[in-house]
């Protein structure tokens, strides 16, 4: 997991940006955007706390470890990263009051079924994961064939999502 | 078999795979073209699947990917790519025309793209399988252009369970003028490897 330390002030200085890679969660507060590229069959995830704004980012790799989970990193899950940011993001509150927009999830190779299924069914367990979790999901820009970059702003619970098919899109 | 275990011997048994699998690629698109086609030594390196893109320019390069899965006696996947640029002077020659003629990638050259990016793909896995004294097929292609980071996650995550290292064969194909950066993702399931180089005598 990524810390944010380097938070600047506000005079006029481009906000740090805090980086997620694959299989990868951070969270921070505002100024900082959190930004994830490059999201394929991935689903990026992302939690707001308005109150606080605070926020966490997620690049969710695949549903859950099944039987294979051998080694590398639990966080591409989205069944381990998922509750673990949750409980991160709510860490000394007594109520919590989350919400969650997602973009990802694509089919990105044409003629191959069995790889168009992967993103489908990434969404279907962030869904899941989250209705579990009881953060419900205010946006969504998922499916399609195309690749999207993510872009999570902590003041206004903005999500930007850019493709290069459809230019910018707002969450 | 993990690729972080592999001894020196072994790790020169798989360059040395890669490399003829890339000449016979480069004899492929030679005789595709009419034109003499060489290419240079390729680098050939284990990369985590999603390092990948750092060695194309950034997660948000504008790549074509020509994607087949491993048939016969190993399992596995393996992955033609190569950047906007790359893939467009690659039509030129196949048209033979100058590079810089083809501006625009639509159905016609995609078409053009994953057949060619199929040959070069089974002239590898021909000349690797060979070497072994292996069945090596290649399926059915599947294309996608994308951002490099969003094509390798999802190679990436269909591979996850099991290979998550690639055997990444960087090189360039040059006729007389002009010279095609392209890059070969080899994703054997580590069984696999196993046995291919049981075959090969470096267990």
């Amino acid at each position: 997991m990524l810390q944010n330390e380097t938070a600047r002030g506000i005079g006029g200085e481009d906000p740090p940006v805090v980086l997620v890679s694959t299989g990868e969660f951070a969270i921070a507060d505002h100024p900082s955007v959190l930004l994830t590229p490059a999201l394929g069959s991935c689903v990026g995830v992302a939690i707001w706390d308005a109150v606080r704004m605070r926020g966490a980012l997620a690049h969710v790799m695949l549903p859950s470890p099944g039987v294979a989970l051998k080694d590398g990193n639990p966080d591409r899950f989205a069944t381990v990263v998922l509750p673990k940011m949750v409980a991160l993001l709510g860490e000394g509150l007594v109520l919590k009051r989350f919400v969650a927009k997602i973009a990802g999830g694509a089919a990105m190779f044409k003629g191959d079924t069995q790889m168009a299924s992967i993103g489908d069914r990434n969404v279907e367990e962030v869904k899941k994961q989250l209705a579990l979790l009881r953060v419900p999901v205010i946006a969504e820009d998922t499916g399609g064939s195309h690749a999207r970059t993510m872009e999570f702003h902590l003041d206004t619970g903005l999500v930007v999502v850019r493709s290069y098919l459809y230019g910018i899109r707002e969450l | 078999m993990r690729p972080d275990s592999l001894s020196d011997l072994q790790l020169d048994a798989i360059r040395e795979m890669g490399s003829i699998g890339a000449g016979h690629a480069a004899t492929a698109l030679a005789q595709i073209t009419g034109r003499p086609v060489a290419i240079d030594v390729p680098e050939i390196r284990l990369v985590p699947v999603t390092e990948v893109p750092g060695a194309l320019g950034g997660p948000e390069t504008l790549v074509g990917a020509v994607f087949s899965r491993l048939l016969g006696d190993v399992a596995g996947s393996v992955l033609f790519m190569g950047v906007r640029d790359a893939l467009l002077g690659l039509i030129d020659i196949l048209h033979n025309r100058p590079v810089g003629s083809t501006k625009s990638l639509g159905p016609a050259e995609e078409s053009i793209v994953t057949q060619t990016g199929f040959v070069l793909i089974t002239a590898y896995l021909t000349a690797i399988g060979r070497l072994a004294d292996l069945t090596i097929l290649p399926s059915r292609p599947a294309f996608a252009f994308d951002m490099s980071g969003a094509v390798l996650d999802t190679v990436a995550a269909d591979v996850g369970m099991k290979a998550d290292t690639a055997i990444l064969v960087q090189t360039a194909f040059s006729t007389e003028e002009d010279r095609i950066d392209a890059v070969v993702l080899y994703m054997p399931d580590p069984d696999s490897l196993e046995v291919m180089l049981g075959k090969l005598g470096v267990v």
